[in-house]
């Protein structure tokens, strides 16, 4: 047995201690080839192979994005007036992953909820969140900020903790001019995004592009020792200048809320002012806007009606308002223009040749057209005979029936198109409407009817446009709001340039209706867009309404002319829809405002009045300054500007005047210039005024020794109906009254 | 013949081979004795480099000293930031660690006069406390939810350091002792399935799976150089695999992985859960792979900045191959491998089989938490604490290793002395 023992040994010539060695080797072996091997091998693979996307991803993390939000552009008018600015604010973020008690949370909380007047039950809600980044309130003002720093170093003494609360750069938009042609401007939403108008069709201009801080940080957020910093810059919105003029937007709209009260406007109502050779807008109203600043306010009424609603129809109701507010109804209602709508009819038929000085219109009083029901004129008794300009200046529907039929359903179709009226004017403003045409084959009484501008819904820009064709002989003009776009540098990167679509009717034809338009003004009633000393082109229309809301007859009155009618410049749309008040008409409701807009902004565009004998009598000049000068210097300079000058006093020097510097007063009115107190206490008694002609005001109030100022005095053929000083009350010598005129004849339309 | 006859006749045998083995070797090294040139012969002691008398072996001293003051370095300068933000101290960990390197060292300096023999008659009796303290901890409360921690003052030891050293104590001394019949069954799987068992089962029931995998390690790495039948750790070996690629085709594997805390997971992750179990291995992963071949330069680590969540515990080794790159990495691992060469060349000269055996078991422990360690970091393994030696943060565990760094010197002394 044993040799056998031994024989089998020898083969493997192992003994114990060899058994140990051996076995120790391959330990060896083990530990250091395969397993270090396998170890640096894996280490290996991952430092040089992966490595690469290993370190992407480490820096991925190690680095913060901060982003820097771009100052938005600034909006100016044409005149760079600043409409709507950028100003720094800040957001306060809430990190409450750093929290480490319930104790921390509650009192930061309520600090939180104190310095920014929140809600504490909500606030307390944010800190319970397991987030680094959740929005306590945006759009802080500075001294807020400085609380909020306060509040920082508190809790960083307190409990250790730096970044829990954070603030960021933001900014908050400014409009200083708040309701301000606010239909236009638009405004931005919560994350400075355009919403509305400008704001929103040149959102992407106005934005600019955000810039980052990337910055290599722990995983607590804080900086690391070493030096990682890259900074992109934010790159500012681009500014903008808009063709509206704020002075022109102003008095527009302070004359539109005046119309639209005086007038009990149940639907608002649209003013535009338009460039006629280029498109420009110069001023677009949406009377009855709202608070760019506060875009979300519904006028009190309208809140007190929603707040009247059950509560689940609240939320509804409120967003339709709040839309139907915003809604920019100069370029997104449509309406039936009305006898305004006969500029482009009359416009037609002599660009086509079928009509002209001599041709005359018979009107009975109505009209039948094919099977249809008569079609009434305004004057039940009928114009009788008239010949072309005739029927323009009485608006006669019947006439203009028969002018359509001589222009023709193809022609009258062709024209409609030629001025605009199928296609959008292609305003760069958001949310323009299609005009709707009939749905149907044209026939012979819609072309009847859409002879005077019934059955056809356009919208006020694509009138005013039309209109502007009619005025600058015959180029139909894209109209646009935007002039320029400057960076932020102020390097100009965009021009608007005008652009003509095409001519519609020839500049004879143009020039014909500028002057046909003109002589209405001045003939058809005081009220027909009569200013004196400016040759004014215009047109009333009233018009029934499309559809019936506030009752059975709703109306829409609207005037359209432009000025000077014999080389045109500005084009105005003045409409009011759906007016209550004593009369619906655009003579008695629109042209009023149109020729009190008219009258301060064409001296504003420096058009030269120029008066006839007959105008000067009531045309206001506005009184020089002559506190401080000699009596005998004073005088001369009063007489050499057409007054009547009286001197109270024994002094040398003049003290004071009534009226004061820069008041209007009728030419030829008497200035009181005082030289010393001792007429101070001299009074006169106001005279009643109302009642007589312009030249009889005149002379009562001299006698009186008061001024008169006459008011909407469209011709002289006027009666006096108001005084705003009441008789019988005692002012001082010289003292202005305001005297109303109103024609006594009932007006064509 | 009964098995007893046979195995008797065998050591016979083994002790006529050992005796021829050893009296050719002692021709073999006189031989080159004589062929040196040298004729006179002073002292019975082998030629050393480095060695007189029965003195330590100073190499592996030295590099025992080099890789705790290169793992020093590197443990300060991963644990600085987070010492920083979270301590106020930039030098916490190292002053800490500091102190506990000179006891260390003391310690490990004052071990290696000891006799190490005296360990072998009470090597059953250390296992005896070792399964004390593992029961101790179990009793003591959770820290973190598991139990691992005997607090002794201001500082703890972890149960499992005492278990690692009893395990490997126990079997030198099982193994020395009954060398010539550890081919039997009965004295090499018995005591191993008795003692890794009931081990296992308390390590967890702590639970410390790392530390059981170790000492199932250290068990069949002992059993192994003891002598036990290859056979025997072929089935065993083939019985793992086997299970593996089972739960590999089962999908089981997959299961088991994201179980174990996204284990392999790291960079796949797919929810939110997966992505914070796995957030400490990403990020290990993130700083080997930014690392590079050349590294971002001593000190340079961007991941201890809060990303790699205690970068001087388990997963410094991360931050040192993000700072020192591959190449310092492999230069690292390269002083472990001198480190575990020598200690284990150094012990196969011991002048006994028990110091034999402690020696390897002492010295291919270290090696082998190196191999786990980086398998962990590397996201091979389930992160599941296993540290790295000279470089981890820890007290009682630096201690308890130049400790049995001092068995092993006390070893060596008795390793370069010629043997009669």
């Amino acid at each position: 047995m044993a040799k056998n023992y031994i024989k089998y040994h020898k083969k493997s010539d192992v003994g114990p201690n060899q058994r140990l060695r051996r076995r120790t080797v391959l330990l060896i072996l083990l530990i250091l080839v395969a397993g270090f091997g396998a170890v640096i091998s894996r280490l290996a693979y991952l430092q040089l192979v992966d490595g690469t996307y290993l370190q992407e991803k480490a820096v991925e993390q190690q680095l913060t994005d901060t982003t820097i939000n771009a100052k938005r552009g600034t909006i100016y008018d044409t005149n760079g007036k600043v409409l709507a600015q950028s100003a720094s604010v800040w957001k306060v973020v809430l990190a409450p992953a750093y929290f480490t008690s319930e104790e921390q949370r509650v009192e930061v909380a309520k600090d939180l909820a104190s310095i920014l007047e929140l809600d504490e039950k909500n606030v307390y809600e944010k800190t319970q969140q397991k987030s680094y980044y959740v929005i306590v309130k945006r759009k802080i003002e500075s001294d807020t900020r400085e609380e909020i720093i306060k509040l920082q170093d508190k809790i960083e003494e307190k409990y250790g903790i730096s970044n829990l609360v954070q603030l960021l750069d933001d900014y908050k938009r400014y409009y200083p001019y708040n309701d301000l042609a606010s239909s236009v401007i638009g405004f931005t939403g919560s994350d400075d995004q355009g919403l509305e108008g400008v704001e929103y069709q040149y959102d992407s201009y106005l934005t600019g592009t955000p810039g980052r801080i990337i910055t290599a940080q722990n995983a607590n957020g804080t900086d690391m020792p070493f030096q990682y910093e890259q900074n992109v810059e934010a790159e500012d919105g681009n500014s903008i200048y808009l063709t509206i003029d704020e002075t022109i937007q102003s008095i527009c709209e302070k004359y539109m809320k005046q119309g639209l009260e005086d007038n009990a406007v149940k639907n608002r109502g649209v003013c535009i002012a338009m460039d006629v050779d280029t498109g420009a807008v110069l001023a677009c109203v949406t009377v009855g806007g709202y608070d760019l600043n506060n875009p979300y306010k519904l006028p009190e009424e309208t809140q007190k009606e929603i707040d009247a609603l059950p509560e689940d129809k609240q939320e509804a109701a409120t967003g339709e308002a709040l839309s139907q507010m915003w809604r920019n109804k100069a370029i997104s209602d449509t309406y039936y223009p009305g006898s305004v709508f006969k500029m482009v009819t009359a416009s037609m038929a002599l660009n086509e040749g079928v009509v002209d000085d001599n041709t005359t219109f018979f009107c009975s009083g109505s009209m039948t057209v094919a099977d249809a029901k008569p079609i009434h004129c305004h004057v039940t008794s009928g114009h009788g005979t008239q010949n072309f300009t005739q029927a323009i200046c009485n608006s006669c529907n019947p006439a203009f029936i028969q002018i359509g039929q001589l222009v023709g359903i193809d022609k009258y179709q062709q024209y409609y198109q030629g001025f605009g009226f199928s296609e959008k004017t292609g305003i760069d403003l958001p949310g323009e409407s299609e005009d709707i045409f009939f749905d149907h084959e044209m026939t012979s009484v819609d072309l009847a009817v859409a002879s005077f501008g019934q059955g056809i819904a356009i919208t006020p820009i694509q009138m005013i446009t039309a209109s502007a064709a009619v005025a600058n002989g015959g180029y139909l003009v894209q109209p646009y709001v935007v002039r320029q776009i400057v960076n932020s540098e102020g390097n100009v990167i965009q021009n608007t340039e005008n652009k003509i679509k095409r001519q519609v009717i020839s500049k004879e034809v143009s020039d014909k209706m500028n002057e046909i338009l003109e002589y209405n003004t001045t003939t058809a009633g005081a009220n027909s867009g009569y200013i004196a000393g400016y040759r004014v082109a215009g047109k009333t229309g009233t018009s029934e309404k499309l559809t019936s809301t506030y009752g059975s007859e709703d109306y829409i009155a609207s005037f359209c002319g432009y000025a000077p009618a014999d080389d045109p410049k500005i084009a105005m749309l003045v409409f009011f829809d759906t007016p209550t008040g004593a009369s619906y008409y655009g003579s008695q409701v629109s042209s009023p405002v149109f020729i009190n807009i008219m009258s301060e902004v064409l001296p504003y565009l420096q058009v030269q009045a120029e008066y006839t004998n007959d105008e000067m009598q009531y045309v206001d000049t506005v009184a020089g300054a002559y506190v401080g000068l000699s009596v005998n210097e004073a005088e001369q300079k009063a007489n050499e500007a057409g007054f009547t000058v009286t001197v109270k006093g024994e002094g040398e020097k003049v003290t004071s005047q009534i009226p004061g510097v820069s008041a209007k007063i009728p030419n030829g009115g008497n200035v009181v210039l005082y030289t010393d107190g001792s007429s101070d206490e001299e009074k006169v008694t106001v005279p009643d005024l109302v009642g007589y002609s312009i030249s009889e005001v005149n002379a009562i109030a001299s006698n009186s020794g008061v001024n008169a100022s006459i008011a909407n005095a469209g011709s002289s053929d006027v009666v006096s109906v108001s005084q705003d000083i009441e008789p019988g009350k005692e002012v001082k010598p010289g003292t202005v009254i305001t005297v109303k005129f109103a024609t006594s004849q009932t007006l064509n339309d | 013949m009964t098995s007893y006859q046979e195995m008797f006749l065998k050591a016979d045998i083994n002790r006529i081979y050992d005796e021829k083995y050893r009296e050719n070797q002692r021709v073999k090294s006189q031989e080159r004795f004589v062929r040196s040139g040298n004729k006179k012969i002073k002292a019975k002691r082998k030629k050393s480099w480095f060695v007189k008398g029965m003195g330590i072996d100073l190499p592996f001293c030295l590099i025992i000293l080099v890789l705790l003051i290169i793992g020093m370095i590197m443990m300060f300068s991963a644990s600085y930031p987070v010492a920083y933000y979270t301590m106020d101290d930039s030098y916490y960990y190292l002053k800490r660690q500091l102190i506990f390197a000179v006891i260390g060292v003391a310690v490990m300096l004052g071990l290696s006069f000891f006799n190490y023999n005296k360990l072998h008659k009470i090597a059953p009796f250390v296992l005896g406390v070792s399964y004390a303290a593992l029961v101790l901890v179990l009793i003591l409360p959770a820290n973190n939810g598991v139990h691992r921690w005997i607090g002794i003052g201001t500082f703890g030891i972890q149960a499992s350091e005492i278990t690692k050293f009893a395990i490997v104590l126990f079997f030198a001394h099982w193994g020395s002792k009954y060398y010539n019949k550890m081919e039997l069954a009965k004295y090499s799987i018995l005591p191993g399935v008795i003692i890794f068992g009931t081990t296992a089962i308390l390590l967890i029931l702590e639970p410390h799976y790392s530390c059981t995998a170790i000492v199932f390690v250290l068990t069949v790495l002992m059993l192994f150089i003891s002598g036990m039948k290859m056979k025997y750790i072929a089935i065993g070996g083939a019985a793992i695999v086997a299970a593996i690629l089972l739960l590999w085709i089962t999908g089981g594997l997959t299961y088991a992985m994201t179980r174990m805390d996204g284990w392999g997971q790291a960079l796949i992750y797919t929810n939110e859960q997966m992505w914070q179990d796995t957030w400490q291995t990403r990020n290990s992963l993130y700083a080997i792979g930014s690392g590079g071949l050349w590294g971002l330069g001593l000190g340079q680590s961007r991941q201890k900045y809060l990303y790699l969540p205690e970068p001087q515990n388990d997963f410094v080794f991360a931050i040192v191959c993000e700072e020192l790159g591959l190449i310092g990495a492999v230069i690292i691992l390269l002083i472990f491998a001198l480190l575990v060469w020598r200690g284990i060349t150094l012990s196969l000269r011991a002048k006994d089989k028990f110091g034999k055996l402690l020696g390897i078991g002492l010295t291919a422990q270290i090696g082998l938490q190196v191999i786990l360690n980086i398998l962990v970091i590397t996201d091979w393994m389930p992160n599941t604490g296993i540290s790295l030696p000279f470089f981890s943060y820890g007290g009682s565990s630096l201690i308890m290793l130049l400790a049995q760094m001092g068995l092993v010197l006390s070893i060596s002394r008795t390793a370069n002395i010629e043997k009669q």
